[in-house]
């Protein structure tokens, strides 16, 4: 909760006021049954119309304060609770972007969506009610045993039986009822699961004629979900007839009670009306009480899943030491040298049982390209994602330009290093803003010179509206093959010093992928090109191919080279062009 | 089965949704009556009370002036009266509970069985959220908002007519200034809501387009970060959320305006009502006890008209979540197998009745839809001889594509008159740049969808004269997006054959060399998969899809990309163990890398939907045809 508190200390006079207001008017309510009282005892005793208007009239003025105030105390608790929200959501978002990929790939992307956007408004609700009513309910309900008290303490004793009485029914359903409800919730995923994997493999089950048996599965899903909710459901249908017992018991106690001292002349017929009102008062504000605690209650669950991620801590960055990125910066404008220096590098995922890479050793030259290959699984993505300092290796050193990647600015970092990710994935808006992702400040021409280089021209020119074509969100109105061109063009446009391709020319036919290696190789200035894929014909005509098999490198040579000395190598080769090369 | 056609859609769509509910509700019906009469002792007990006590107020006179002897009686007569409205509360609710989740349990399985049996022309043309939402969302409004909707309303009309009722017999004009008063409140209400409505819709537009945004962004946080876009991302949120900030404080404060407002107008009511009732009381109209019970009464009194303002706005949701799912449940099925259709075993078919087939083709087919009459009959009758009449016949495998025609959309033909005929045993390779149409000619062999003009033979049998389920089971099939289902390993295995023993299914696993890392995972076998198989890989997706086929060895196998996520080596080892399970088995291969295809004893080309080409890789290549084209592709040097 302490990441609320602190957004909430900017609304602090609104987060003071709106209870405040609340209690004000919940005051004012709490005189209507005297006024009562005094109509029976005085006005109509006396027969003075007069006083019985003049009450009637201090009635609504008390209603048009109470009004007054309500407003005041509505406006207040929604500027407040949005305020707030709002500034966490956004405390929320900005840390995300900060986070590193490690935690992102823990997280998954529907936690962190969830979190920004149901518990947000869930948090919201929360405090709305808490600074609107969580104050107000216990403050009515004993406000009206007070009042009972100075009409009648012998009487108003019936009052301090039944709110505990009262209380544990209605929190006593509550506490037994939330996890019930829980598992409610857990059955109907169930039941959802079941629907949309049905939907989702549609084809698989009907391939192997499984419908009865998923009908089957569904109605058991359904049966338990029916059976968990008839069973809480006819719990929590207990608490308004047992509330309505409890309360009319209590009236009648109070009635006899009151009749008693009535007949002793202590109070007055009036005052046992109002004894009787407050009575009913109580049980009102008791049910909104219980309601609202099960609503703060989860606020207060997805308050705490918010800050659990909000206080994770940002990427490491090293941004404080200005001398690494100076250096940086100067090598790269120096002439040839070691663009890319793996160390005996060594990564493990966190919670993942083997290392992804081991005692990784190689250098890539300015201006080289490199191959990387090896099976699923083999650590390609891993140890291009080590480069631009993605994930931080657990062991041994990577060097670019010379400076250890762990110990430089990241941003800086990033700027020299351009990489176009297995997913191509683009975003809603134009063709144009996609490339000029990789680099605001693209001149037209450098945008097209980008998208020429990818091979990406056709596509371009494919679509009416050129570059400004709408790109769909997930870029769904582009083929895989479209979206891949785009995307390198995207990172070409940033013209960094060292350009990963991850896999990604895989839906592009072998006269395209041909195209794009040779313009890649016509770029002036040439930068240091890693090409990941699993096909030998992408990288057999790189300076350097990098062999992976089960994190380890078995082997590092030009493809002639591999294919007399790398055994796996030459396997992965014959695998893809035995039979094409003629036997 | 048939939609309405001709008649106003609308009209008949609301009647259609109040047969549907109707006939959803029907076997609750006594329960239903049972709640209903509950309800109505429960409100008129609760309505009886404040008069009780207010008699017993009346006893309550003065000092020395209490009547002890009359008001311990008409205690413990209220006392009896709480206790059976209690009950009868609860038996009520029961009940209600009973019939709200047995009727969407109902409707939800009724719904769930329905959609097995629609064609996938239906299904694939609707987002499976959007199905799901219908079977699990619309469901739970619909029993939630029309059930409990129903015994509100019911219980709300009883009180209000109720309470005026027992209003009317204490006093005539105090009950007129309640009930001209109060509906008051109900009017402000409505205003408040008619004038937040546009600020709600605002506010969830924004609301919508921020969650948009996030979503979109934080999938890509990656790429995000990699070309350094924190700030203007978190600069374009800011813009969202600031706009969000903004409209929801309006929304927020107007619409907890209503509350309020209807609270102070209850006031009013209250204070008119004492106003009156002790004026009359001075008069000597009514007594002290029975102001009480107006003030009471008073109180009460807005509270059902509240609650069913609320009511029929619900009624409203649940009646339209009621007309879809209606509309979902008249959508037709898949035609339905023929009844004579007949079954075609991994052994061989058996029990195909020539006689019947043959006058099913005539003017009685009732299933046949339209169009598809003509071609069906000639093809069938070419067909006859082959299949010798009442003998179970060896299923060989052999396919046979007579000049069929296809297309999804009218609009667009995709496939013209083509003719193929594949022998038993032969394995043909597909090949083609993407999207040229093989997953069409897959749901075509399935029938998934049927042909639109012409015939698939398996076996010389026109496949719609067979039952579906037996010639999807000859059919073995590894697409390219697995399907993993959230179950264990084992499960996911034995899917198409759940008689299997452990042996054998493991003996699948290592044919298709998903043994070894099957074995790793945490469980082995009994290791739990994710929604959607998430925790493995798309390469160990794919090896536990191969196991599936490898355990139920179909007669005829449809490979598609079934290795395109598995590294080369492993391709070229589960291969081996593909050309073992091959062998004298009918496969169609769909492959991008034609290196893979080149010994196929037939290959077909597709293109933009269409099998453009047909022959063995050297009569393709010496035809310099678009196959050639793509052979010398792959090929071209840098």
């Amino acid at each position: 909760m302490r990441q609320v508190f602190h957004y909430m200390r900017s609304y602090l006079k609104e987060s003071i006021l709106g209870p405040l207001f609340k209690l004000l008017e919940a005051t004012f309510e709490l005189f209507v049954p005297l006024v009562v009282a005094n109509i029976v005892d005085v006005g109509i005793k006396n027969g003075d119309r007069g006083y019985i208007a003049r009450m009637a009239g201090l009635m609504v003025l008390l209603g048009v304060i109470g009004l007054t105030c309500t407003i005041a105390a509505q406006y207040f608790a929604a500027k407040a609770s949005v305020g707030c929200t709002s500034g966490l959501r956004r405390a929320l978002f900005e840390r995300i972007t900060k986070l590193d990929y490690t935690t992102l790939d823990e997280l998954g992307t529907s936690t962190m969506v969830t979190r920004l956007t149901s518990d947000m408004n869930q948090v919201e609700t929360g405090l709305n009610l808490t600074l609107r009513l969580l104050l107000r309910s216990p403050f009515v309900v004993f406000g009206a045993m007070v009042m009972a008290f100075t009409i009648d303490a012998h009487a108003a004793a019936v009052f301090a039986v039944t709110i505990p009485a009262l209380a544990l029914v209605v929190f006593g359903i509550m506490l037994v009822s939330i996890p019930l409800y829980k598992k409610v919730q857990q059955s109907l995923d169930r039941v959802m699961l079941s629907a949309r994997e049905n939907l989702l493999g549609v084809r698989v089950l009907r391939a192997f004629g499984r419908e009865k048996d998923e009908i089957r599965e569904f109605e058991e899903r359904g049966d338990v979900l029916a059976a968990a909710q008839r069973f809480v459901g006819n719990i929590s249908a207990l608490l308004n007839p047992l509330t309505f017992v409890i309360i009319n018991a209590a009236a009648v106690v109070l009635v006899w009670v009151g009749a008693v001292r009535v007949d002793s002349g202590i109070i007055e017929t009036g005052e046992v009306i109002a004894l009787y009102n407050y009575m009913s008062q109580i049980l009102v504000e008791l049910v909104k009480l219980a309601n609202l605690i099960i609503n703060v209650t989860r606020s207060v669950a997805s308050a705490n899943r918010i800050e659990a991620i909000i206080e994770l801590p940002p990427e490491k960055n090293a941004a404080s030491s200005a001398d690494a990125e100076n250096a940086a910066t100067e090598k790269t404008a120096s002439t040839p040298e070691i663009a890319v220096e793996f160390d005996h590098v060594s990564l493990r995922y966190k919670n993942g049982g083997g290392d992804a890479l081991s005692d990784i050793t190689f250098r890539a030259m300015r201006g080289e390209t490199v191959g990387v290959i090896g099976g699923t699984g083999s650590g390609k993505s891993s140890l291009v994602n080590l480069i631009p300092a993605f994930y931080t290796a657990t062991g041994g050193e990577v060097r670019v330009f010379g400076e250890n990647v762990s110990e430089c600015d990241r941003e800086k970092l990033r700027r020299h290093v351009a990489v176009v990710a297995q997913g191509a994935e683009l975003y809603s808006g134009t063709i144009r803003e996609n490339i000029a992702w990789g680099n605001a400040d693209a001149t037209e021409k450098e945008i097209e010179d980008a998208v020429r280089t990818a091979q990406a021209a056709d596509v371009i020119a494919s679509k009416t509206h050129g570059l400004d074509e709408r790109v769909e969100r997930g870029g769904v109105n582009f083929s895989g093959g479209q979206r891949q061109r785009l995307t390198i063009a995207r990172a070409l446009v940033r013209h960094a010093d060292i350009l990963i391709l991850d896999d990604s020319a895989s839906a592009l036919d072998f006269a395209t992928d041909a195209a794009l290696r040779a313009s890649l190789a016509a770029l002036d200035p040439k930068p240091t090109v890693f090409i990941v894929s699993q096909r030998t014909s992408s990288i057999m005509h790189a300076d350097k191919i990098i062999v992976l098999e089960d994190g380890e490198c078995v082997g590092i040579g030009t493809h002639a080279e591999l294919l007399s000395s790398c055994a796996v190598y030459r396997e992965i080769h014959e695998s893809q062009h035995k039979e094409a090369s003629g036997e | 089965m048939r939609r309405n056609k001709g008649k106003n859609p609308a009209a008949a769509g609301s009647r259609g949704t109040w047969g549907y509910i109707a006939r959803a509700i029907k076997p609750y019906a006594p329960q239903i009556i049972a709640s209903i009469m509950l309800s109505a002792v429960t409100v008129g007990l609760t309505l009886y009370i404040p008069i009780k006590i207010g008699e017993v107020i009346d006893k309550i006179v003065g000092k020395n002036n209490v009547d002890f002897e009359s008001i311990m009686p008409m205690l413990g007569t209220i006392l009896v009266m709480a206790a059976a409205a209690g009950v009868a509360q609860w038996v009520a609710g029961a009940l209600n509970n009973r019939v709200t989740y047995g009727v969407v349990r109902d409707i939800r399985c009724c719904a769930h069985s329905h959609i097995q049996t629609l064609p996938l022309s239906y299904l694939d043309r609707r987002p499976a959220g959007e199905l799901v939402s219908r079977l699990i969302t619309d469901a739970d409004k619909f029993s939630d908002g029309l059930l409990l909707g129903f015994t509100q309303l019911f219980t709300g009309v009883l009180t209000i007519i109720g309470t005026l009722i027992f209003m009317l017999t204490i006093n005539v004009w105090i009950t007129l200034v309640v009930a001209l008063l109060t509906p008051m409140s109900i009017f402000v209400a409505r205003f408040i809501a008619g004038r937040t409505y546009s600020l709600f819709r605002r506010q969830s537009e924004t609301r919508g387009e921020l969650t948009s945004y996030i979503d979109e962004m934080i999938g890509g946080m990656k790429t995000v970060r990699a070309f350094g876009r924190e700030g203007k991302t978190n600069e374009k949120f800011d813009a969202i959320n600031d706009r969000l900030k903004t409209v929801s404080v309006s929304a927020i404060f107007f619409s907890s305006l209503t509350n309020p407002t209807t609270r102070f107008l209850n006031a009013v009511v209250y204070a008119a009502v004492a106003l009156a009732g002790a004026l009359t009381s001075i008069g000597g109209g009514i007594s002290v006890g029975m102001l009480t019970s107006f003030l009471a009464y008073a109180n009460q009194y807005s509270k059902p008209f509240n609650e069913i303002s609320g009511v029929v706005t619900e009624l409203g949701a649940s009646l339209a979540s009621a007309s879809r799912l209606f509309e979902l449940m008249e959508v037709a099925p898949e035609t339905p197998d023929r009844e004579d259709a007949a079954e075609l075993t991994a052994d061989g078919m058996s029990g195909i009745n020539i006689n019947g087939k043959s006058a099913n083709h005539g003017k009685a087919n009732k299933n046949d839809t339209t169009g598809k009459d003509g071609i069906t009959g000639k093809a069938a009758t070419a067909a006859a001889p082959t299949a010798p009449a009442n003998l179970p016949k060896k299923a060989s495998g052999e396919v046979a594509f007579e000049h069929i025609a296809f297309s999804y959309t009218p609009e667009r033909p995709l496939i013209r008159d083509v003719n193929v005929h594949v022998a038993a045993g032969q394995h043909v390779a597909i090949v083609g740049p993407t999207g040229c149409g093989k997953t069409t000619l897959i749901n075509l062999l399935l029938r998934f969808y049927d042909v639109t003009g012409g015939a698939i033979k398996v076996d010389g049998t026109d496949i719609r004269d067979l039952t579906r389920a037996s010639l999807r089971r000859s059919y073995g099939m590894v697409l390219q997006d697995t399907w993993i289902k959230t179950a264990t390993v084992r499960e996911n295995i034995k899917l198409g054959h759940p008689s299997a023993t452990d042996e054998e299914m493991i003996a699948a696993a290592r044919a298709a060399h998903a043994d070894g890392f099957i074995r790793r995972l945490p469980r082995g076998y009994d290791t739990l998969l994710g929604e959607g198989g998430e925790s493995l890989s798309q390469g160990q997706r794919q090896l536990l899809s191969i196991s599936r086929i490898m355990l139920s060895l179909p007669p005829i196998l449809i490979l598609d990309e079934a290795t395109s996520s598995i590294d080369t080596r492993t391709e070229a080892r589960i291969n081996r163990a593909f050309t073992e399970m091959m062998a004298g088995r009918t496969a169609f291969v769909v492959a991008h890398r034609l290196g893979t295809v080149k010994n196929s004893e037939l290959i077909l080309v597709m293109k933009d939907g269409d099998i453009i080409e047909q022959g063995t890789h050297d009569s393709l290549l010496a035809k310099g045809g678009f196959y050639k084209h793509l052979w010398e592709s792959q090929f071209e040097v840098v």
